[in-house]
C-alpha cells in the first residue's frame, strides 16, 4: 500500500508492507530534491554561507551554522570569540525553538485528532523569530555567521530585548503546554507528574496512552547526536548504555534508489536523531523516566521535543549571562578562505537531527537525518 | 453557507518552503484567517488533501505558487505544470511569492530540466504561462517579507487596483531601493569605506559587497519581523528581490580599480563618481570614529 | 540675471582667467598682482573684483576652470566607441595638445596648482577642485577594467602613472629640454602608458 504524506515541506511516499494483517516494513520514498549540493558547486566558498540555508524554510539557521563551520574547519588555526560562539549557540537554540512549536501544533496535535491552533503554533515561533532578527538581522533566512564571529554588535539594549521574548516565549510554555512553573518542570524526573498535570501537552500524551498508542512508533532503540555545544553532548546510546566517543568519519551516507533522500548510518547501523537522542545522551531525567516506561516510542519522543523547548530558553538565558559585551564580534581571519585548499566538517544539531556538512572549496555534501 | 472567505490555494513548487515560514511571521494571522481560507496550504490545516485539490475540482479565488518551476517536477503523481494550468483559469489572481516562482531564484540550477520562475527566467519573460501573465502578481524576494504577502492578498479581497513594475512586482514595496532606511547610510552618504564586519559602525557596499543601493525592496522601510534588517546588523544585502538571485561573489564588492563596478539606481557614473570625489576629499571625524566614542 | 547677462559675465570671467593664466605663467604666480592683471585687459582693478573677489579665489576658479576644460575633452574621448587602447592615445592627445596650445594652463596646474598647496588649501581640499578631470580619468580606468582591457589594480597606482608620466613630460618641455615637440611624443607615450595597464 502506498501512501502520501504531505505538508512535510514537501511530500513523501510511504510503501507500506503487510504480513498477518500488520506493518512489516516501510520503505519512505522522497520524490524531489533540491540539489543544493550541485548549486554550490565551482562557487565561492563564503557563498555557502548563502546558499546552504535555501535548503530549507524551517531550519535554514542550522544549516548556515553547520556550513560556517564546516568551512573554519579547514583552517589550522582560527581564533572566534566566546561572544560569536555565544551568539551563534542562542540563535540557533532559537530556531529549534520555534521549530518545536510549529510540529506540535500544526503536526502533531492534528496528528492526533486534535484541531490545529494555528495561532498557539504562531505566537511563540513568532517570537523566537524576532529573537533570532533582533541579532542576526530576519528570519528566515539569514547569513550573519561569517568565517570568524558573527557581523553584528548588538548592545545591552538589544540583549534585554532579546531576554524579554525569551520570557514570554516560557510564559506562553507555562500558560500552554504545561501548567507549571517552568522551573518545576525542569527539575521534574517523572513523566507520570508530568501527565497529571493540566496543558496541551500532557493532554496529548494522554490521549495517546488511553488510545493505546504508547508503543507505536517504537524504533531500533538507537540513538546518536554530534552536534556539540555548551548545551548537546556528542555521543551515542544503545538503549540507555552511552559512549562518548563517536566519530564523524563513521557516518556514512548509502544511496537510496527509491527515494532522492539518502540514508544514513553509523558504522554501517542506523540510529535515531533528534531531542530524544539528544535527551538520551544528556542523560535528562524526565526523559530517562519516560524511555524506562515507554521505551522509543512516539511518547518518549513527543515529551523529549517539547522538553527541549524550556531546558533550551533556560539555558539561553544562562548563555545571555554570560555574554561579554566588551569582546569582539568578529575576529578576521588571518588567511584568506579563498587561499585555502582543504576538506572540512561540522555537525550541528538541528531541529529534528543534525546537520553534517562536507566541505570542499569545490564540492558540498549534506547528509542530514531526520526524524 | 457558502463561506464568504476568500479561497486561496497554496501550491509549492521546488522550494525550501522558506515564503510558507516567512508567512507564518505575519502578525496579524488571526484576522487574516477571518477573511481568508486556505483550500491547501504546506503547513496550515486545510479542508483539501493534495490529491482532492488535483483530482477534483475545487472552488479557488487566488492562485499563490511558491518555488521554481519545471515540467519535468511532478507533485504526487501530477505535473506541476497541470496543476497550476488546472486553477490558472479559474482564479482571479496569481501570486507568485518568492524569488523562485517568479524568476527562478535559487533553484534555478537544480537538476530539473528548464527551471524558471511563472513568467521569467531571471529577467527573460517565458512564454510557457503567457497565457495567465495579465493575472499575475510578483512578490519576489528570497524569502518575501510576510506584510508583502499578505497586504497583497487584502488589495486583491478589497479588490484595490495594485500599480505593478515591469516585472510585475507591487511598486508600493518595490519601488524603493533596500538602502532606503539602512542606519548605516550616513557612512554611504559620505563614502566612508572602512567598514569591519562585526561593527555598528560603516557601510557594507565599498568593500563587502552590499546589493541594497541598487536593490529593489522594502527592507529597511518595514523591517523584518517588525524588528530589524540584513544591513541595520551589519550583514550585506543579497539581492535577493531581483531576477538575477543569486549573483554569487556574496560579501564582496567588485571594483574595476577601486571603483564599485555596480552603482545605485539611476546614478550616472560621473555623477557618483564627482560625489565620491569630492566627498573623499574630507575627514568627518565623528564618522570615522566608533559611534559611542566620546 | 537674464541669459544674455549671464553669458556675458561668464564670457568676462574666462577672459580675465585666461589673461590672468598667461600673466602667472610669464611673471611668476607670486609677482602677478590683480592690478597687473587689470592693467592688460584694460579694465580697472574695482572691475576686477567684481568678477572674483580676490587672487586666492581667482586661483581656485582657474583650476575649477581648467579641470572642466580638459574633464570636457576627456569625457568626449571616454563615450566613443572605441577601444580602450585608442582612447589611450587621444587621452595623451588632448592633454599634448593643450600643453601646445595653451601652455599656460598646463604650466598653471604643474607649477601653481601642485606647487603652492599652501593657495589652495581652503575650498580645494583633496582633489575637489580637479573633480570633472579625476572623474574621466576614473571612468577611462573603470570600463578598461570592465571590459578586460586594463589590469585591475589599486587606482593611485595607476592614476600616479598615467598622470606623473604626462606631467613629467609637460615638465620637461617647459625646462626646454624635449628635442621634438610635444605631440610628436603622442605614439611613444601611450604606447608605453598602454603597455603598462593592459592585462
Amino acid at each position: 500500500m502506498i501512501k502520501l504524506i504531505e505538508k512535510i515541506e514537501g511530500e513523501a511516499k510511504l510503501n507500506f508492507s503487510f504480513e498477518k494483517g500488520l506493518i512489516d516494513f516501510v520503505e519512505i520514498e522522497f520524490l524531489s530534491t533540491r540539489n543544493i549540493e550541485k548549486i554550490l558547486q565551482n562557487k565561492n566558498a563564503l557563498d555557502a554561507l548563502v546558499i546552504t540555508p535555501r535548503v530549507c524554510g524551517i531550519c535554514n539557521h542550522a544549516h548556515l551554522m553547520a556550513s560556517v563551520q564546516a568551512l573554519e574547519s579547514c583552517y589550522e588555526e582560527l581564533e572566534l570569540s566566546n561572544r560569536a560562539k555565544i551568539t551563534r549557540e542562542l540563535t540557533l537554540n532559537f530556531e529549534i525553538i520555534h521549530n518545536h512549536f510549529k510540529w506540535f501544533y500544526l503536526t502533531i496535535m492534528p496528528l492526533m485528532g486534535y484541531k490545529q491552533y494555528l495561532l498557539k503554533a504562531t505566537q511563540p515561533s513568532q517570537l523566537m523569530a524576532k529573537a533570532i532578527a533582533t541579532i542576526a538581522g530576519q528570519y528566515p533566512h539569514t547569513s550573519y555567521s561569517i568565517i570568524g564571529g558573527v557581523v553584528s554588535d548588538i548592545g545591552m539594549m538589544d540583549l534585554i530585548k532579546v531576554e524579554n521574548y525569551i520570557d514570554k516565549t516560557l510564559k506562553f510554555f507555562e500558560q500552554n503546554l504545561v501548567h507549571a512553573k517552568s522551573d518545576e518542570f525542569l527539575e521534574c524526573n517523572n513523566s507520570n507528574k508530568l501527565l497529571s498535570k493540566e496543558g496541551d501537552l500532557p493532554n496529548l500524551v494522554n490521549k495517546i496512552k488511553d488510545n493505546g498508542w504508547s508503543n507505536v512508533g517504537k524504533s531500533y532503540d538507537r540513538f546518536i547526536a554530534f552536534g556539540e555545544n555548551s548545551y548537546f553532548k556528542k555521543g551515542k546510546s544503545i538503549k540507555t548504555r552511552l559512549t562518548t566517543n563517536i566519530y564523524i568519519d563513521k557516518v556514512q551516507e548509502a544511496s537510496n534508489i527509491n527515494s532522492y533522500a539518502k540514508n544514513v548510518l553509523y558504522k554501517e547501523r542506523y540510529y535515531e536523531v533528534g531531542p530524544l537522542s539528544r535527551a538520551m545522551i544528556n542523560k535528562t531525567p524526565l526523559i530517562k523516566d519516560a524511555h524506562r516506561k515507554y521505551g522509543d516510542s512516539i511518547l518518549s519522543r513527543i515529551l523529549a521535543r517539547v522538553c527541549e523547548i524550556p531546558q533550551l530558553l533556560n539555558h539561553s538565558k544562562k548563555l545571555i549571562k554570560q555574554l561579554d559585551l566588551s569582546e569582539p564580534s568578529y575576529i578576521k581571519p588571518k588567511i584568506d578562505i579563498s587561499d585555502i585548499t582543504a576538506l572540512g566538517s561540522s555537525a550541528i544539531e538541528a531541529s529534528r537531527g543534525f546537520s553534517k556538512s562536507d566541505d570542499r572549496i569545490r564540492e558540498y555534501s549534506i547528509s542530514r537525518t531526520e526524524l | 453557507m457558502l463561506s464568504k472567505k476568500l479561497k486561496i490555494l497554496w501550491l509549492t513548487a521546488i522550494t525550501c518552503n522558506g515564503n510558507t515560514h516567512s508567512f507564518l511571521n505575519y502578525p496579524h494571522l488571526d484576522i487574516f484567517m477571518d477573511t481568508f481560507e486556505f483550500i491547501y496550504h504546506p503547513s496550515i490545516d486545510s479542508a483539501y488533501t493534495l490529491n482532492d485539490i488535483i483530482n477534483k475540482e475545487i472552488a479557488c479565488d487566488i492562485l499563490i505558487i511558491e518555488g521554481s518551476i519545471s515540467t519535468e517536477y511532478i507533485k504526487a503523481d501530477a505535473p506541476i505544470v497541470d496543476i497550476i494550468n488546472k486553477y490558472a483559469s479559474k482564479v482571479q489572481k496569481i501570486v507568485t511569492v518568492g524569488t523562485c516562482a517568479s524568476f527562478g531564484g535559487m533553484f534555478r540550477e537544480s537538476d530539473y530540466k528548464d527551471t524558471t520562475g511563472l513568467h521569467f527566467d531571471k529577467e527573460r519573460p517565458t512564454s510557457l504561462f503567457e497565457h495567465i501573465k495579465e493575472k499575475t502578481i510578483s512578490l519576489s524576494g528570497c524569502p518575501v517579507h510576510p506584510d508583502i504577502i499578505a497586504n497583497t492578498l487584502y488589495s486583491i479581497e478589497k479588490k484595490r487596483a495594485i500599480e505593478l513594475d515591469s516585472l510585475l512586482r507591487p511598486k508600493e514595496f518595490f519601488a524603493y531601493t533596500v538602502h532606503n532606511g539602512c542606519t548605516r547610510n550616513e557612512y554611504f552618504e559620505y563614502k566612508i569605506d572602512n567598514h569591519q564586519f562585526g561593527k555598528k559602525e560603516g557601510c557594507m557596499f565599498y568593500d563587502h559587497g552590499c546589493h541594497a543601493p541598487y536593490t529593489h525592496g522594502s527592507c529597511n522601510k518595514i523591517l523584518w519581523n517588525e524588528v530589524n534588517s540584513k544591513t541595520r546588523t551589519g550583514l550585506s544585502c543579497m539581492g535577493c528581490t531581483e531576477p538575477t538571485f543569486p549573483k554569487g561573489d556574496f560579501f564582496h564588492t567588485k571594483k574595476n580599480m577601486g571603483i564599485p563596478q555596480y552603482l545605485p539606481f539611476g546614478v550616472a557614473k560621473r555623477t557618483y563618481l564627482t560625489l565620491a570625489g569630492i566627498t573623499k576629499a574630507f575627514h568627518i571625524k565623528r564618522l570615522e570614529e566608533d559611534l559611542f566614542d566620546d | 540675471m537674464s541669459i544674455k547677462r549671464a553669458d556675458k559675465k561668464k564670457e568676462k570671467k574666462e577672459l580675465i582667467m585666461q589673461k590672468a593664466l598667461e600673466l602667472f605663467a610669464s611673471k611668476g604666480f607670486y609677482s602677478t598682482t590683480i592690478p597687473d592683471i587689470a592693467l592688460s585687459l584694460k579694465m580697472s582693478v574695482g572691475n576686477i573684483y567684481n568678477y572674483f573677489k580676490s587672487k586666492d579665489i581667482l586661483a581656485k576658479e582657474i583650476i575649477k576652470y581648467i579641470s572642466i576644460y580638459l574633464g570636457n575633452k576627456l569625457k568626449d574621448i571616454n563615450e566613443k566607441d572605441i577601444s580602450t587602447q585608442e582612447k589611450t592615445r587621444q587621452i595623451v592627445e588632448v592633454y599634448f595638445g593643450v600643453a601646445l596650445l595653451k601652455p599656460e594652463m598646463i604650466d598653471y596646474f604643474l607649477r601653481i596648482y601642485l606647487s603652492n598647496r599652501e593657495v589652495f588649501q581652503d575650498g580645494c581640499e583633496g582633489m575637489i577642485c580637479v573633480n570633472e578631470f579625476v572623474t574621466e580619468i576614473m571612468i577611462y580606468f573603470e570600463e578598461g577594467v570592465e571590459c578586460g582591457d586594463l589590469r585591475d589594480q589599486d587606482f593611485f597606482s595607476a592614476f600616479g602613472l598615467f598622470m606623473g608620466y604626462l606631467g613629467g613630460m609637460v615638465f620637461l618641455k617647459g625646462e626646454n629640454i624635449l628635442p621634438k615637440k610635444i605631440d610628436e611624443y603622442v605614439d611613444d607615450i601611450s604606447i608605453n602608458i598602454y603597455k603598462a595597464l593592459r592585462t
